[in-house]
């Protein structure tokens, strides 16, 4: 019942005019974010995140840090939604987790010439998985962040150690790129003031990185510029295949009707997408192609996926939005970001001065129900958006790229430098920009870099804490049966590439691909 | 793509290289760290020998284990997308601060400061001219008006104060 009253309160804040104002307003830029091909969730709040600072600092009449939280997190929910527009119009995602529905909304849209049906299933069963999750983020982060206040440096250091060995362990690309980047992460993270000692480190004798690398500014050029780079190579001013973006009552109530038929299919999507999220670093891209797997495999029509299968659309939507909104349980109640999204959220917590996990949920009630009752209200608001905006929202598409990509670029550099009024962030930006490209084509992975810078700092304090705790012994880490139990998963996750490369070694499965060098 | 993957991991083999060089004191804590503490360079010491035994492990298997064939770019068309856009970004962020030093109490300027607003309109009309092809009047109304936008809204709207120009300094502009 005390999370009843406290979501009832969560509601009361969130409902004022101004937050309500500001989530409309970030839910649109949001969609707009999702539907610009070279521009992903996570660029979009990185870029919008300096904003969110005037936000919290009372520049608009009555805003407040839970203005500013719901102005990022709508951007969020906003892209989570936009981006399957392009997917199923154009046939180009506009996220990484709209890919996936290229696989069956295209056909649908263009083949079996349903797209407001196709639109619509995707709204439809986002919205579903985004309610499903955002019930369990409401009875689950209580009791997790209750239980996280007892955690001293011991445990906390390894439920970081955890956190990176998930990245490493279930991370998609090469685990030895992940320990790199990881350690890269962690690298940039120790430049300039040791926050304990007080000593110069890594800053080559350069005073303006003594303040250290600005998580913001890297952020912004790994994600914002980096994928800008990516996109021009990869469409350039190509030709966009167009269909008709109009969505009828009709297809809605259709949509309603073919959610029936799959409702358990949803629902365990949701569920299971809900888990995946709260996983760090993973998020939705991972959740909506485990949903489609998901989908395919239990499926009776096994055959129709690929050609418009509207099962291949609501399965990995409902996991991608679920695992979306579930990627900021950990945020709040551990203070460890579930996705690369989630990482800028957090960093924007740090720079309002709120410190992201139990505390943060104990102490400032007001701010965390106000987020948890928006994510209610963004999703409500976002899908009826959806539904009346989809024509207005692929006219963007239309917009020249001599325009909008410059814009971006000027957009990005504003972001990097209005927070600390400093060039010297706008040309980390740029170089970050340029490097996150390379990394990218090279196929090294930018959550474990982007989730370690943002850890660096407290993973470095909670070890050396520990470690003067136990007068120097690596043993006091293995204490507390928690803390031993999280190292534990944590070895077991590092070895789980080792274990499936040696198994891969003995069935002879390394088969030599097609067109290849030695 | 074997010498790509090969230089990029080499080049993050170096930059630890640098890092654990930087960080050699991590043996020998200062003095006032306090007992059972491992000092400020440790931590970076061990994050960057990390990072560069992994960086080599890659360049093994890259050398080790079969590679795709194709390069790193699609083609020349890709390669020339990609510069189109970089160079002008990186000429717009030098516009915006200039080249300029000081050697004692001289100060040497290679290129003026121009400030936010005026690289802004530059490089917005400049890429409209370049890669919109756009006819000179449409190029006029895209670097007169989003400069003005983007001052409205931040300037004036959530008064952020962005870089100013030389004809600033100077009083000869108000931005």
């Amino acid at each position: 019942m005390e999370i009843f009253g406290q979501l009832a309160g969560g509601f009361a804040t969130a409902l004022q005019p101004i937050n309500m104002a500001m989530l409309f307003v970030a839910i649109v830029l949001g969609l707009v974010i999702g539907v610009l091909p070279g521009l992903g969730g996570t660029s979009g709040v990185a870029i919008l995140l300096p904003i969110s600072l005037f936000i919290k600092n009372g520049a608009l009449p009555g805003s407040n840090e839970v203005t500013a939280i719901i102005f990022l997190a709508g951007i969020y929910w906003g892209a989570l939604f936009g981006g399957v527009i392009t997917s199923i119009l154009f046939n180009i995602p506009g996220e990484p987790w709209a890919v996936v529905l290229l696989f069956d909304g295209f056909p649908l849209a263009k083949r079996l010439r349903r797209p407001g049906l196709a639109l619509a299933s995707s709204f439809v069963s986002s919205f579903v998985g985004a309610l499903v999750a955002t019930v369990l983020f409401t009875f689950f982060a209580l009791p997790v962040a209750e239980r996280a206040l007892q955690f001293g440096p011991a445990e906390l250091f390894a439920v970081f150690v955890l956190s990176f060995a998930t990245l490493i362990g279930l991370g998609a690309e090469a685990p030895m790129k992940s320990v790199a980047m990881l350690a890269l992460g962690l690298l940039l993270a120790a430049v300039g003031f040791d926050t304990i000692t007080g000593e110069q480190r890594l800053n080559f004798g350069q005073v303006p990185l003594l303040s250290g690398i600005g998580f913001v500014p890297v952020t912004i050029g790994l994600f914002g510029i980096g994928e800008i780079l990516a996109s021009a190579e990869e469409q350039g001013i190509g030709y966009v295949e167009q269909i008709s973006a109009r969505l009828g009552l009709r297809d809605v109530r259709e949509a309603f009707v073919e959610l029936g038929k799959r409702i358990r299919l949803v629902l365990s999507n949701s569920i299971i997408g809900f888990f995946f999220g709260v996983l760090p670093g993973h998020g939705a891209t991972a959740a909506s192609f485990l949903g489609y797997g998901l989908a395919r495999q239990y499926s009776k029509n096994k055959e129709n996926f690929g050609k418009g299968e509207i099962s291949g659309i609501m399965g990995p939507q409902s996991a991608a939005d679920s695992a979306g909104v579930a990627s900021l349980v950990p945020m709040i109640t551990l203070g460890i970001p579930g996705s690369p999204t989630s990482a800028v959220m957090m960093a924007g917590l740090f720079i309002w001065g709120l410190t992201p996990g139990p505390v943060l949920f104990i102490q400032h009630q007001d701010f965390v129900w106000g987020l948890i009752a928006s994510i209610y209200l963004g999703h409500l608001m976002t899908f009826i958006l959806c539904l009346l905006a989809v024509p207005l929202l692929a006219m963007i598409m239309r917009v020249p790229y001599a325009i909008i990509t410059p814009f971006i670029i000027v957009i990005s550099i504003i972001g990097s430098y209005s927070l600390n009024n400093s060039m010297l962030d706008v040309f980390i930006t740029v170089i970050f920009g340029l490097i996150g490209y390379w990394l990218r084509k090279l196929k090294y992975p930018l959550a474990p870099l982007v989730v370690a810078l943002v850890l660096g700092d407290s993973t470095e304090r909670e070890l050396r804490k520990a470690l003067i705790a136990g007068h120097g012994s690596p043993l006091y880490f293995f204490n507390s049966p928690l803390s031993t139990l999280l190292m534990l998963g944590a070895l077991v996750l590092v070895l789980i590439p080792l274990v499936r490369t040696i198994r891969a070694r003995r069935r002879g499965a390394v088969a030599r691909p097609a067109g290849v060098a030695h | 793509m074997r010498p790509y993957q090969v230089a990029t991991a080499a080049a993050i083999a170096l930059i630890a290289a640098v890092a654990m060089f930087d960080s050699l004191a991590a043996f020998n804590p200062s003095a006032g760290t306090a007992p059972g503490d491992v000092g400020a360079r440790w931590y970076p010491f061990w994050a960057a020998a990390i990072m560069g035994s992994a960086a080599l492990i890659v360049a093994y298997r890259v050398l080790t284990t079969p590679q795709a064939v194709e390069g790193v770019f699609a083609g020349r068309t890709s390669i020339f997308s990609v510069l189109k856009l970089a160079i002008p970004m990186l000429v717009y962020a030098t516009l915006i601060g200039g080249i300029r030093w000081r050697d004692g109490d001289i100060n040497y300027t290679v290129i003026p400061p121009l400030g936010f607003y005026i690289a802004t309109a530059l490089y917005m009309g400049g890429f409209a001219w370049w890669i919109g092809r756009y006819k000179i009047w449409w190029v006029v109304l895209i670097l007169v008006a989003f400069p003005l936008v983007i001052f409205a809204a931040f300037e004036l709207g959530f008064r952020v104060s962005l870089p100013k120009s030389f004809l600033y300094d100077e009083g000869i502009l108000p931005f």
